[in-house]
C-alpha cells in the first residue's frame, strides 16, 4: 500500500468516526426536540453546524451524494435559523425528513466501509428537503437563503460597480502549505467566477509568501458568474480554512487590485465590517470546539487497547509467579512480601485503570433504542414512550457492541407484540401511550439490564400450545412451571407471532438474542404477568477478560470457579445427608431446598479425587435458573485469573458447551480450567 | 536486506531439511520449517470428551497450546512417557500444536532427489506419508502434515 493509500484510509476513518459522532448527536436532538414539540435555537444551531460539518467534510473526501445531502438540510435548517416561527409550517415532515437523511448517512458510512462503494441515490429526500424548504420560504415572513445574504449587505454594498466582490480567507493555524491551499482555492473557485486576481498574486509560485498569508489573510477579488452564494459555499467547503470575510471593499476593481497588493498591508482591519453572519457562527463554532471539553479525548484503535489488556493480564499472571513462587515457599521474607504488596497494590491499579479505558457508557445504545421506539411507534400506529435509566452505566466495549442487536430486537419485539394499539390500551383501561423502561445498573461484578413493558404480557396458555404444536416440550404440560414456560420463548425455532412484519418476527426470534448474550457470558430471564407487561433481565459480567475465580482441585486437576457464580460452600461430614435416586444420582438438602450433586470428578473422569463426600468439600452454585452442588477436593484459595480462550485446534470438541468457559494460566505455570457452571451440567 | 529476503533466504536454508523423529523404532521426517521448538514433556491438563490422542493443553510461555501424542494418533498402543519423550511444537495453519514424540533424532539433509514417492502398497491409513527418504542405514517416513491432520482441521473448520 502506498503511502498516499494510508494518508487516504486513515482519512476516511476519521471521517467515519467524526461523521457517526455527530449523527449520533443529531439524533440526540431531534428526539429531543421532537419530544418537546419545538427546536430551540440553540439546537437549530447545532443542526446547522452539524449538517454544514459533514457537507464539509464529505466534501473534501469527495462523496458528493453525502455532501450534497447535508447541504440541503443544511440549506432548510439555515432558513429556519433566520425564522424560526416558520418551523409550525413543516414541522411533522421535517423531522421524518432529517431521520430519513440521516439514516442515509449512516448507511453510507458503513458502505464505505467496503472496498467496492457506490455513492447511494439522495435525490429523492433532497427533492423532498428541497420542497419543505419551499414551504417555509413560503411562509407569511419569507426569508431565503440568497435574500439574506442581500439584506444584510444593504448598508453596504458588497459587490462593488463591476459586480467583483473581495473576500478574505484565513487558514486554519498550522495548517501549512497555506499558499497552496490558498491555490488550489482559486483554482476551486475558478468555474464559478469570471473574473478573478489574488492578493498576493500566484500564491503556489513563492512558499515564503505561505507567511504573508498567514498574517494578512488571503484576499481573493473576484467577478462571481452567478451569485456570491455559489462562490461562498465552494469557500465554505474547502479545507482548512478557519474564516472568511466578505470585505466592503469600494475602492478595489479588479483590474488594480494586484497593483494595490503592495499597499494592503491592512486588509485584516477591524473597520472592514463583517457582513455574513454565517462567518460569526463558523468563528463562534471554531473557537467552542478550539477549547473545552473535547481536547481532553483521544480515540484510540481498539487493537491497541485489546493488546494493552492482554499484556496487563500476563503482568498479573507474571506477578502472581513471583509472589507464590514455589522458591520461596515457607521462608520468612519480611521486605519481600511488602515490595510484593506494593507491586500488587501497583497492578490492581493498572489493571483497574485499562479496564477503564475500556469502558464506554450505555448511553449512545440506548439513544438506538429511542429511534426504534419512535420509528415503530410511528409505522405501527402505536404510542409508546421509552424511559431510560442508568445510561451513564458503563460496560466493556466488547459487551456494548455484543448487546447492541439483542436490545434492538427485543425492543422490537415489546413494540411489535407487547404494545397495544392505543384504542385497545383505552379499552382496556390502561394509559393510551404505553411505557418502555429501558434501565441499567451496576451490581458490582455485573450489569444487570431490565427491559420491561406494560403491555400484553406473555400469555402461558399460548406459548405451551405453540411450544407444543412445534414439538418442543420435552415432558408432560403440566409439568411445566411459569418460569419454564416463559423459557420456551428463548429457544430456537419459537416465534410466538406468525405473522412476519417489517421488524419482527423473521424466524429469528429470541433465541438470537439469548445466543448473543451467552456469547458474553450473560443470562436472561423472564418475567411477565399475563395483561399486566412483560420484563426482560439480562445480566452480563462487567468485564471477560479478568474473572475473581475460586481455585478448587479435583486430584492433580485445578479448576478455576467464578466468585460470582458460588453461593456458598460447606463441608459434609454425615453422609446420611445424602439423598440417593435410584438412577445413582444424589442430592442434597440445604436451608429446605434440594439441589443436585454433581461430581467434577464424574463430569471430567478424571482418576484420582474424592470419592468419600465426607473428604471433600460441596460448592453451592447458582446457574441460569436453578442451583445445585459441585462436589471437589478442596478450595485452593480465591484468585484473580486471566480468561484465555482455547486454542482454535479444540473448537471441534465445543469445550464451551461442555462446561469449561475458557483457560487459565496459574502463577506456577500450570493451567486451570475455568467452569461455566450453565453449561456444565446438561441434563 | 527486506524482510522478504530476509524469509527467502531462510526458507532457502531450512528447504530440504527434516527434522527426525522416532515412534516405535520407526524414523519420520518432518519439514524442519514446520518446526518451532522442542519441550521435554511437562505437565500437561487434561481435557474433558476429547478425542483420545489429544492430551490436554500446555502453557507455553503462556500461550496455551495443544498436544497431541503421535503413537496414538498413528495408532500405536500409548506407553509412559520417560525422558526421551519430547514435545514438538509445529505450526500448521497458524496454529501452534505439540507433538508428542518417543524420541527426536536429528536434523538432517536429505536432498530432494534422495526422496522418493511412498510405495503405493502402503495403503489408505498411512496416506499421510509424503514420501520416504533413505539416510544412511535408515528409512525415513517423511510426514504430511496437511494430511496427517486433515480430520482435526476438517471438523473445526467447519
Amino acid at each position: 500500500m502506498s503511502t498516499d493509500d494510508l494518508v487516504m484510509e486513515s482519512l476516511l476513518e476519521a471521517f467515519i468516526h467524526e461523521t457517526n459522532e455527530m449523527l449520533e448527536q443529531l439524533d440526540e436532538i431531534l428526539l429531543d426536540s421532537e419530544r418537546a414539540k419545538s427546536i430551540t435555537d440553540e439546537n437549530i444551531n447545532s443542526i446547522f453546524r452539524i449538517t454544514h460539518t459533514i457537507k464539509g467534510s464529505a466534501a473534501m473526501m469527495s462523496f458528493n451524494t453525502i455532501s450534497q445531502l447535508a447541504h440541503s438540510v443544511e440549506d432548510v435548517f439555515f432558513i429556519l435559523r433566520e425564522n424560526p416561527s416558520s418551523l409550525r409550517l413543516v414541522f411533522n415532515s421535517i423531522f421524518d425528513l432529517v431521520f430519513k437523511a440521516s439514516d442515509f448517512f449512516k448507511r453510507e458510512l458503513e458502505r464505505l466501509q467496503d472496498s467496492e462503494y457506490i455513492e447511494g441515490d439522495a435525490s429523492e429526500i433532497i427533492a423532498q428537503l428541497t420542497s419543505q424548504a419551499v414551504i417555509i420560504k413560503g411562509s407569511p415572513e419569507p426569508v431565503s437563503a440568497a435574500s439574506v445574504t442581500s439584506a444584510v449587505s444593504d448598508g453596504s454594498d458588497i459587490l462593488s460597480h463591476d459586480g467583483s466582490v473581495s473576500i478574505l480567507v484565513y487558514f486554519e493555524n498550522d495548517c501549512g502549505m497555506e499558499n497552496v491551499r490558498a491555490f488550489m482555492l482559486l483554482s476551486q473557485l475558478s468555474p464559478f467566477c469570471d473574473e478573478m486576481a489574488s492578493i498576493p498574486a500566484n500564491p503556489e509560485a513563492d512558499s515564503a509568501l505561505a507567511a504573508e498569508i498567514i498574517k494578512n489573510g488571503f484576499k481573493v477579488i473576484c467577478k462571481p458568474s452567478h451569485s456570491l452564494d455559489v462562490v461562498l459555499n465552494v469557500i465554505e467547503s474547502a479545507l482548512s480554512i478557519r474564516s472568511y470575510e466578505v470585505l466592503a471593499e469600494e475602492t478595489i476593481k479588479l483590474d488594480d487590485g494586484i497593483a494595490d497588493a503592495s499597499s494592503e498591508s491592512n486588509m485584516g482591519d477591524t473597520s472592514q465590517a463583517v457582513l455574513d453572519t454565517k462567518i460569526d457562527t463558523i468563528k463562534n463554532q471554531a473557537q467552542a470546539s478550539a477549547g473545552g471539553v473535547k481536547q481532553s479525548l483521544i480515540s484510540v484503535n481498539q487493537l491497541k487497547l485489546d493488546h494493552l489488556m492482554d499484556l496487563v493480564g500476563e503482568i498479573v499472571t507474571a506477578e502472581s509467579m513471583v509472589a507464590r513462587n514455589p522458591d520461596i515457599l515457607g521462608l520468612r521474607l519480611d521486605n519481600f512480601t511488602k515490595s510484593v504488596r506494593e507491586l500488587r497494590k501497583l497492578t490492581d491499579e493498572l489493571q483497574d485503570i485499562v479496564m477503564s479505558i475500556r469502558m464506554v457508557p450505555l448511553l449512545g445504545t440506548f439513544h438506538k433504542m429511542d429511534r426504534i421506539v419512535r420509528d415503530m411507534g410511528k409505522k405501527l400506529g402505536k404510542k409508546a414512550d421509552l424511559i431510560t435509566e442508568g445510561g451513564d452505566t458503563e460496560v466493556d466495549k466488547t459487551i456494548n457492541d455484543a448487546i447492541v442487536d439483542p436490545l434492538m430486537h427485543m425492543i422490537r419485539n415489546s413494540m411489535d407484540h407487547a404494545i397495544e394499539t392505543p384504542e385497545a390500551r383505552i379499552a382496556l383501561g390502561k394509559p393510551e401511550v404505553g411505557t418502555l423502561v429501558l434501565s441499567a445498573r451496576n451490581t458490582g461484578g455485573e450489569i444487570l439490564i431490565t427491559i420491561s413493558d406494560d403491555g400484553a404480557g406473555l400469555d402461558t396458555e399460548k406459548l405451551l400450545a405453540k411450544a407444543k404444536a412445534n414439538g418442543m416440550l420435552q415432558k408432560p404440560e403440566a409439568s411445566y412451571s411459569e418460569k419454564e414456560i416463559f423459557n420456551l420463548i428463548l429457544l430456537p425455532g419459537f416465534s410466538t407471532n406468525t405473522n412476519v412484519t417489517e421488524f419482527s418476527g423473521r424466524g429469528v426470534g429470541m433465541d438470537v438474542v439469548k445466543k448473543n448474550i451467552d456469547q458474553v457470558g450473560g443470562t436472561i430471564s423472564i418475567n411477565s404477568e399475563k395483561g399486566k407487561g412483560t420484563t426482560f433481565t439480562i445480566k452480563i459480567p462487567l468485564t471477560l477478560a479478568i474473572v475473581d475465580g475460586m481455585n478448587i482441585a479435583v486430584g492433580k486437576t485445578v479448576f478455576t470457579l467464578p466468585i460470582t457464580a458460588i453461593r456458598q460452600s460447606f463441608k459434609i461430614t454425615d453422609e446420611s445427608q445424602i439423598i440417593r435416586n435410584s438412577d445413582g444420582t444424589e442430592m442434597i438438602l440445604q436451608r429446605g431446598e434440594c439441589f443436585p450433586i454433581a461430581r467434577l470428578k464424574k463430569l471430567f473422569d478424571i482418576e484420582a479425587g474424592c470419592e468419600n463426600i465426607s473428604d471433600g468439600i460441596m460448592i453451592q452454585v447458582d446457574s441460569n435458573n436453578s442451583g445445585y452442588c459441585l462436589f471437589a477436593d478442596e478450595l485452593l484459595g480465591e484468585y484473580q485469573v486471566v480468561v484465555k480462550p482455547f486454542p482454535v485446534f479444540l473448537k471441534k470438541y465445543n469445550l464451551k458447551n461442555q462446561g469449561i468457559s475458557g483457560c487459565s494460566v496459574l502463577g506456577d505455570g500450570s493451567i486451570s480450567l475455568i467452569l461455566d457452571v450453565n453449561t456444565l451440567r446438561n441434563d | 536486506m527486506t524482510n522478504l529476503e530476509k524469509k527467502a533466504e531462510l526458507s532457502d536454508f531450512l528447504n530440504d531439511r527434516y527434522l527426525l523423529f522416532t515412534i516405535e523404532g520407526s524414523y519420520y521426517g518432518l519439514p524442519l520449517a514446520m518446526a518451532l521448538e522442542i519441550l521435554t514433556v511437562q505437565s500437561i491438563t487434561k481435557l474433558p470428551r476429547v478425542a483420545d490422542y489429544v492430551k490436554g493443553i500446555i502453557n507455553l510461555r503462556g500461550k496455551v497450546i495443544p498436544v497431541l501424542d503421535v503413537r496414538k494418533k498413528l495408532g500405536i498402543p500409548e506407553r509412559p512417557y520417560d525422558d526421551a519423550n519430547c514435545i514438538i511444537v509445529i505450526e500448521i495453519r497458524d496454529v501452534h500444536v505439540g507433538l508428542i514424540v518417543d524420541m527426536v533424532s536429528e536434523v538432517a539433509t536429505v536432498p530432494a532427489d534422495r526422496v522418493i514417492p511412498p510405495p503405493k502398497t502402503i495403503g489408505e491409513n498411512s496416506n499421510f506419508i509424503s514420501s520416504v527418504s533413505q539416510l544412511d542405514n535408515k528409512i525415513v517416513l517423511n510426514l504430511d502434515c496437511e494430511r496427517f491432520f486433515a480430520n482435526d482441521f476438517e471438523i473445526a473448520v467447519s
